[in-house]
């Protein structure tokens, strides 16, 4: 039972006076897109439905690149796929109410299984976001390839044109456009802004600690390019029936690029700002490029580099950004989690081996460490103490000889799932998620036990108790809503172990956690490992330098010396047998 | 026979044009989407150099030195600031490579080019006629990447090379000049991309978007070499022949594309491509 069921927290207001800002922006768009026709010449018109169409196109890139980290050169692809799926349909089977609702579910479902795909290929334990990219580059130019291929059913390089399409107008194809734009970016907008918003960040910024945190962060990269890929294949619909035509290049990876240039020059990062960039852009180019048709493009080539160069932020850098909209969260308790004390172990090591070619880092360890225990190791450096770490945490490290966690053999497993055993691991230089706040940091540490919601933020955030000591011993309980970027080194070692133990993890790897702090520091995250080894029945392996620390709070040493671990007892017989001795002043080397 | 010298002539091709972006990529890990720009700029001095009524083979040194002066402006005015931000520095060499594109068409128009040819005729090759100037290629291949290795292991600016790539950090905190080491790379690769794009002209159409063509094979293969000489050969010469092969027996469209998947599918499998570590 969670304090949570006995006082329902009150969800966070949704319309901060920025948010009531934004909705009525929003609905003076749709009373303009429902009135611009009125206005409006059918050129321009017809124009601006194309426009708004790319605009919900540079969203779909923006929430890629701008917001989870993943630049991609591909949305095309899914934006053809769309298109071509509703024009073939129709071209080949024929107009009728039925085909249309045909040709929006496929264009719907193919891309997404394309974009599934393209996922699985761009985002994998060890992939990098250059890889990622690189794969977004060939997805178009296959597609188009593809289409060329194709022969009289593609239309090859002159497309299909000449299709019966949904018999709306001008006018109402662009409210049809308007509204869906108003709509997405709406989505768009209550989505970043939500908890789940909060979870790309995380995994743009920093991937590893996202995954330390139990979060399968490509699983949500893939989703990601997935939602967007069908997203992108609805906007290909709508282009295809509004424009009557569709040409290969419209799956190519130009108009990828073009997708980009759209989003820099608006501003990457906000929803806003690469809607109006592509509307602006397309409908300028739409006006200008018959007069100066080169011209134009260099234009946009050089704006594109120089804000590459001095605006990252893009045309919204101008804009100042509005800071500390959201009220502080509150802090919920969670009862204090006992452990299970069985007197299996929990951790168990047998005949570890590592090494990177014919350099040995780690041989023969054997090391079980049940519940309640606090094992430290000690060792000189390049003992291989954080590699042997590394080891215990992800299983896709190649090693000989077994790792079972719970009677569980962790080979081949990623960080994600070690940590789904209940596994925790403090880093050695505190790793937190730079932008965000304490409080936002707190929260991330708990979304594999509490889904976050895709439209709001948690009003409340729960943590076990001893979390929240460790926040008031330290003070992090006052700088809930401060940017972990301006918190002091102690601070953020502190904030990343209460992270850690907030995943209630059964098992808690650390890695030196007090190098750097001060005296007071350090006695408090002693005293907490204490109570939670010995009071709750956490287990933990620290790795320590500072035998006095060792001493104060470890029943049990283990020694790593050049790769094998060479003495394991008592703290007592341990620090003051002579081989420790020996090896900390330097003598011995057998 | 021909299909056999077919296969090691594309091989040959490819690793000329990926040089460029595999040197670049190799030291200052960022792919230089302006590779694009800079065959296109090779091919045009060809273009410009024989209309002004020189020697098509002057056009390789000259193709040189535009190519290394530009790959030097480059670096300092885009790559260089963007030095914390790779990703961006991919974007703004694209951009780079669009604003080059534009001015050659505004320059000369969107038309196809069509410079003298290097070389012609053919060769006798064991009762094969073929190419002469296919197998030019194939021998300048050979001695680009000899060159490579001799530069990499035998000068003082290789070694340094050598050393930014390894650990480029260490490299500066031992004293070492590596923005000086970054901007020569460069220069160099540029350099190398401008001779590749005046080598394409007799077998490419020469036209303003001439070099995206060849963009993301050579990308897709400077990915799976990473930062080895031998691997960069291999793979263009494994995936050459899938090329050809599938241009022969199946169709030349997908043969276009064979590069480019084939790569793709091979990183996802066994990330590592052809480089051992």
């Amino acid at each position: 039972m969670t304090d949570q069921a006995q006082s329902t927290p009150a969800p966070q207001q949704l319309l901060t006076r920025h948010g009531t800002g934004l909705i009525a922006l929003g609905v003076l768009g749709l009373v303009l897109v429902l009135l611009g026709p009125l206005f409006l010449d059918r050129f321009t018109l017809n124009v601006l439905t194309r426009s708004m169409i790319y605009a919900m196109m540079a969203i779909t890139v923006d929430l890629l690149w701008g917001y989870a980290g993943i630049l991609t050169f591909g949305q095309s692809a899914f934006f053809g796929a769309g298109a071509y799926a509703t024009a073939l349909i129709l071209t080949h089977v024929g107009g009728g109410a039925q085909n249309f609702a045909l040709a929006l579910v496929l264009s719907l479902v193919l891309p997404m299984g394309l974009a599934a795909l393209v996922g699985w290929l761009s985002f994998y334990h060890k992939s990098t976001p250059l890889y990622a990219s690189v794969i977004s580059l060939v997805v178009p130019i296959v597609l188009t390839q593809a289409i060329f291929a194709g022969g009289s059913f593609t239309g090859s390089s002159s497309g299909l044109v000449g299709y019966p399409t949904m018999k709306l107008g001008a006018a109402n194809y662009f409210r049809l456009a308007g509204v869906a734009l108003i709509l997405f970016a709406a989505l768009s907008w209550v989505i970043v802004r939500s908890d789940a918003g909060r979870l790309l960040v995380a995994i743009r910024d920093n991937p590893l600690r996202a995954a330390y945190l139990g979060i399968r962060t490509q699983r949500v990269q893939i989703l990601l390019m997935t939602a967007l890929g069908g997203v992108a294949g609805i906007a290909g619909f709508l282009y295809a029936n509004a424009g009557r035509i569709v040409a290969p290049e419209i799956a190519g990876f130009g108009f990828g690029t073009q997708m980009i240039v759209w989003t820099a020059l608006g501003g990457r990062g906000t929803i806003l700002g690469p809607a109006m960039g592509a509307i602006g852009i397309d409908y300028l180019g739409a006006q200008l490029s018959g007069a100066m048709p080169y011209l134009w493009q260099l234009i946009i080539g050089i704006l594109f580099v120089v804000m590459i160069l001095f605006m990252p932020r893009g045309l919204a850098g101008f804009i100042p950004r509005r800071r500390g909209g959201a009220p502080v969260p509150q802090l919920g308790a969670l009862p204090d989690h006992m452990q299970q004390r069985d007197s299996a172990p929990l951790l168990s090591v047998s005949g570890m081996r590592k090494s990177y070619g014919d350099f040995v880092v780690l041989d023969g360890i054997d090391l079980e460490v049940r519940p309640g225990e606090l094992v430290s190791v000690v060792g000189p450096n390049g003992a291989g103490k954080t590699t042997f770490l590394r080891c215990l945490s992800d299983g896709t490290e190649t090693i000989e000889g077994r790792v079972l966690l719970s009677g569980q053999d962790i080979a081949g497993r990623p960080p994600e799932a070690v940590v789904a055993l209940g596994v925790g691991r403090k880093f050695q230089v505190a790793s937190v998620f730079e932008t965000m706040t304490v409080a936002e940091c707190l929260r991330l540490a708990r979304v594999t036990q509490e889904r976050p919601s895709l439209w709001r933020r948690a009003a409340r955030i729960t943590l076990p108790r001893a979390v929240l000591d460790i926040l008031s011993l330290t003070g992090l309980d006052g700088k809930l809503s401060e940017p972990v970027s301006g918190l002091s080194h102690g601070m953020r070692q502190s904030l990343e172990l209460a992270m850690v133990v907030a995943m209630q993890p059964r098992l808690i790897l650390l890695d030196e956690p007090t190098a750097g702090l001060t005296k007071a520091e350090r006695t408090l995250i002693g005293e907490v490992l204490i109570r939670l080894t010995r009071d709750l029945g956490y287990a933990a392996v620290l790795i320590e330098h500072d035998l006095d620390f060792v001493r104060q709070i470890s029943k049990r040493i283990v020694v790593l010396h050049q790769g094998r671990l060479v003495m394991d007892g008592p703290v007592d017989a341990v620090v003051n047998s002579d081989l420790v001795r020996s090896i900390y002043s330097g003598v011995a080397h057998d | 026979m021909a299909l056999l010298l077919d296969i090691a002539t594309t091989a040959a091709l490819l690793f000329i044009v990926a040089a460029g972006l595999f040197v670049i990529f190799g030291v200052l890990k960022i792919i230089n989407f302006a590779h694009a720009a800079w065959l296109t700029i090779g091919a045009y001095t060809t273009v410009l150099a024989t209309g002004m009524g020189l020697d098509p083979w002057l056009s390789l040194p000259l193709a040189l030195l535009v190519g290394g002066l530009l790959g030097a402006l480059t670096e300092v005015a885009i790559v260089r600031p963007l030095y914390r931000r790779p990703l961006d520095a991919i974007l703004a060499t694209w951009g780079l490579g669009v604003v080059i594109v534009q001015l050659i068409t505004l320059g000369f128009g969107r038309d196809m080019q069509m410079p003298p040819a290097l070389m012609g005729g053919t060769v006798n090759m064991l009762g094969t006629p073929y190419s002469s100037y296919r197998l030019f290629l194939l021998a300048a291949a050979v001695v680009l990447g000899v060159v490579f290795v001799l530069v990499l292991e035998r000068t003082r600016l290789g070694l340094n090379a050598q050393a930014v790539i390894m650990n480029e950090t260490l490299a500066r905190a031992l004293g070492m000049n590596t923005g000086r080491v970054r901007m020569i790379t460069f220069m160099l690769g540029s350099a190398i991309a401008a001779v590749a794009g005046v080598l394409l002209t007799p077998l490419s159409s020469v036209d303003p978007s001439m070099g995206i063509s060849w963009l993301i094979g050579a990308f897709m293969l400077v990915m799976v070499s990473g930062t080895s000489v031998a691997a960069l050969a291999l793979a263009c010469l494994c995936f050459g022949a899938a090329q050809v092969l599938v241009s022969t027996w199946v169709s030349p469209i997908l043969g276009s594309v064979t590069v480019a998947v084939l790569c793709a599918v091979m990183l996802r499998l066994h990330p590592k491509g052809f480089a051992r570590d």
